[in-house]
């Protein structure tokens, strides 16, 4: 099937690539190489090879869109997928959006408050490009739009939930500590496709003269699925004999909002959201299953500045947990920051860029220097390292053996 | 408008409906006929710059550019073309009259599919790597320098008033500029600039200037960069004035939608 689809995509790129293109399509699209190297043993992270392609072809009152793109790996199955194809319906005041698209909500830089609705891929962590990480969700989309202000709904028929990656990867997630070897039980992990576990999402915003701004709310799934864990307990040693976890996902409502305004020559953003009734998972033994359900909120305040030619950005985050419980297996409070420092030279052909995510409960971090040299128009190479640091606790420290360099070269079209 | 575009670049100028006489023209006087040119209420272009290095090199950034005068601000948002990597990224800018108040601006960026604020305070960056900094695209205003005309002088065929310009603000970019202004056209034909240290660092040079629907239109300009023998070539094509641009055209929406 996948040298099927294989082959359908280079008969696309041939006959685009022909006098028979229809008039008004554009097709462009990049292909990249990228090698990555774990410092620890010299063992190559990753070695890809990527083409990505994206058709439009515009009318005045519509479009389509579609953006095909295969991953090809030596050592793993070709993959070929969709991030988004989608048709466009232009009218006066409002636009209509349907089908497989990214949306993406909010201010933060690398961060996830209230931009929700699309879901992530962490099978490679928060190492790919950000549009790579966003997955392409099946919706309608409806933008009304009254001068400056605009109102979008979204309604997403289907839930699709974050992607991890696979348990065998060096990028798969650490797993809560149990004290025996659990069994896995996922007869509760699936979503049935039906209209009433379908999402929905309004939000509000405005670009104005002094700030802008977003309202938005949403009855959504948590991506992330919660572990329920049942518990046998041994009748004569009063011990614990056999511990099923369930996997299952629940139902969130989210609302919130975000702003960015100037003060001078900085950029002051802001954004946060409330949660309502997310599951945490507890060690008090009168939670049953080994959770508890609790309101948090998540925000974020930052500010972007230059000086001496360098950009320079902040963010402060922090999740905060609501009626906190010790047992709780999170922290009741989860501070993080970021740092972006980035300068051009030669004409803005190289871009040096050091981006750092900082944990403080566990004083991990995620440092990401990188060095960007576009040798000619279209052409662009690329070297870096991820070093991760910190107590292997923390959501970076835990992966502290994959530091790593790396090249990537990315052809443009 | 008040301004004639990137391609206003330049600086330049316009036929004003005063007359002065001669003889009583000051540089300041010069300087603000040029800032007051009629270029119409709202203008379209396809901009193209070739980026050339001191080895012949060329690089090309291309762009669509949307302008209008709403009165008290002007709103102008670029769409870029090429190189590819930069495609479907989009600039807007929103400039105020009023005195002392900074520009609002925005870019659109497709990999982040965000409209992200951006501060007008960095005039002094240049421009998509070009040679032109943002305040050299831009509508500086004449009461930010003080003007004076320091001679007459024949550029080909054109007599050009020649005015010397210096910032009032300490830490400008520039230490001064020259402006070569053609008389009765008032159109700017050359232009130095001197860095801080009062060497000549730029020359701004018209190659091309036309009238379109009765505006003097500035196609062709090239900026030179003395000291580091480097050039950015500007082309302005397929110039439209007064097609009623609708104001819905200078929103997120249309950044987002992209061309």
């Amino acid at each position: 099937m996948k040298t099927k689809l294989f082959f359908f995509l280079l008969s696309v790129i041939f006959i685009m690539a022909s006098s028979a293109t229809p008039q008004g399509l554009t097709f462009r699209g990049y292909g990249r190489t990228y090698l990555g190297l774990l410092t620890d043993d010299g063992s190559y992270s990753i070695q890809q090879n990527t083409l990505d392609l994206r058709l439009e072809h515009k009318r005045d009152k519509t479009a389509l869109f579609v953006n095909p793109y295969i991953y090809q790996y030596p050592d793993r199955e070709i993959n070929l997928k969709l991030r988004q194809a989608y048709l466009d319906i232009y009218f006066n005041k409002f636009d209509i959006r349907l089908g497989k698209q990214q949306i993406i909500w909010g201010k933060a830089d690398g961060v996830f408050i209230t931009d929700i609705i699309s879901p992530k891929d962490l099978s490679e962590f928060l190492l790919p490009d950000f549009e790579e990480i966003r997955i392409g969700v099946d919706a309608l989309k409806l933008n009304y739009y009254l001068g400056d202000h605009t109102l979008e709904l979204v309604w997403l028929p289907r839930f699709q939930p974050t992607i991890f990656a696979e348990p065998t990867s060096i990028w798969a997630p650490k797993m809560m500590d149990f004290p025996i070897e659990p069994t896995f039980d996922y007869s509760n992990f699936q979503i049935e496709s039906k209209l009433s576990n379908s999402e929905i999402a309004a939000k509000y915003s405005a670009l104005t003269s002094a700030i802008d701004f977003e309202l938005m709310a949403g009855y959504l799934w948590d991506d992330n699925p919660t572990n329920h864990i049942r518990k046998q307990i041994d009748p004569v040693t009063r011990q614990i004999n056999r511990l099923i976890v369930l996997p299952q996902y629940h139902r969130l409502t989210m609302g919130g909002g975000s702003f960015s305004t100037t003060l001078g020559a900085w950029v002051l953003r802001g954004e946060g959201a409330y949660y309502n009734g997310k599951f945490f998972n507890s060690t008090n033994p009168v939670y049953t299953d080994g959770t508890v359900q609790k309101d948090y909120v998540h925000y974020l305040l930052g500010l972007d500045y230059s000086l001496w030619d360098i950009r320079l950005s902040g963010q402060f985050i922090q999740e905060a947990i609501l009626d906190y419980e010790p047992e709780i297996y999170q922290d009741e409070y989860n501070n993080m920051a970021t740092f972006l420092a980035s300068r051009d030279f030669l004409r803005e052909t190289v871009n040096l860029q050091l981006f750092v995510y900082y944990g403080f409960n566990n004083e991990d971090a995620l440092v990401r220097p990188k060095l960007t040299y576009d040798f000619a128009d279209g052409f662009e190479i690329l070297l870096g390292a991820n070093i991760f640091t910190g107590h292997s606790e923390g959501w970076f420290g835990q992966y502290k053996k994959n530091d790593m360099v790396y090249a990537k070269i990315k052809y443009s079209f | 408008m008040k301004r004639l575009i990137i391609s206003t670049v330049i600086a330049l100028l316009a036929i004003s409906t005063v007359s002065f006489a001669k003889k009583d023209l000051t540089g300041l006087d010069i300087i603000t006929k040029v800032y007051n040119r009629d270029d119409g209420n709202d203008q379209t272009g396809d901009l193209t710059m070739t980026l050339v290095n001191k080895f012949g090199d060329q690089r090309v950034r291309k762009i669509k550019q949307y302008i209008r005068d709403f009165g008290d601000v002007e709103k102008k948002i670029m769409f870029f073309l090429e190189p590819a990597d930069v495609r479907n990224t989009s600039f807007m800018n929103w400039s105020y009259t009023e005195a002392g108040r900074d520009d609002d601006q925005w870019i659109y960026l497709p990999a982040l599919k965000k409209v992200k604020r951006i501060s007008s305070d960095s005039k002094s960056d240049y421009f998509m790597g070009s040679d032109f900094t943002y305040d050299d695209l831009g509508d500086r205003h004449p009461t930010e320098d003080t003007h004076k005309l320091l001679r007459t002088e024949k550029i080909g065929d054109e007599e050009c008033y020649v005015v010397e310009s210096i910032p009032k603000e300490a830490d400008y970019m520039y230490s001064r500029t020259v402006t070569w202004v053609i008389k009765d056209k008032w159109i700017g034909l050359k232009k130095e600039f001197y860095d801080e240290d009062g060497d000549l660092l730029k020359i701004l040079t018209i190659n091309k200037y036309e009238k379109i629907n009765n505006y003097w239109t500035i196609l062709d300009t090239e900026m030179k960069n003395v000291q580091k023998d480097h050039k950015t070539l500007m082309r302005l094509a397929n110039v439209k004035y007064d097609t009623n641009i609708s104001d819905q055209q200078f929103t997120e929406r249309m950044m987002k939608r992209g061309l």
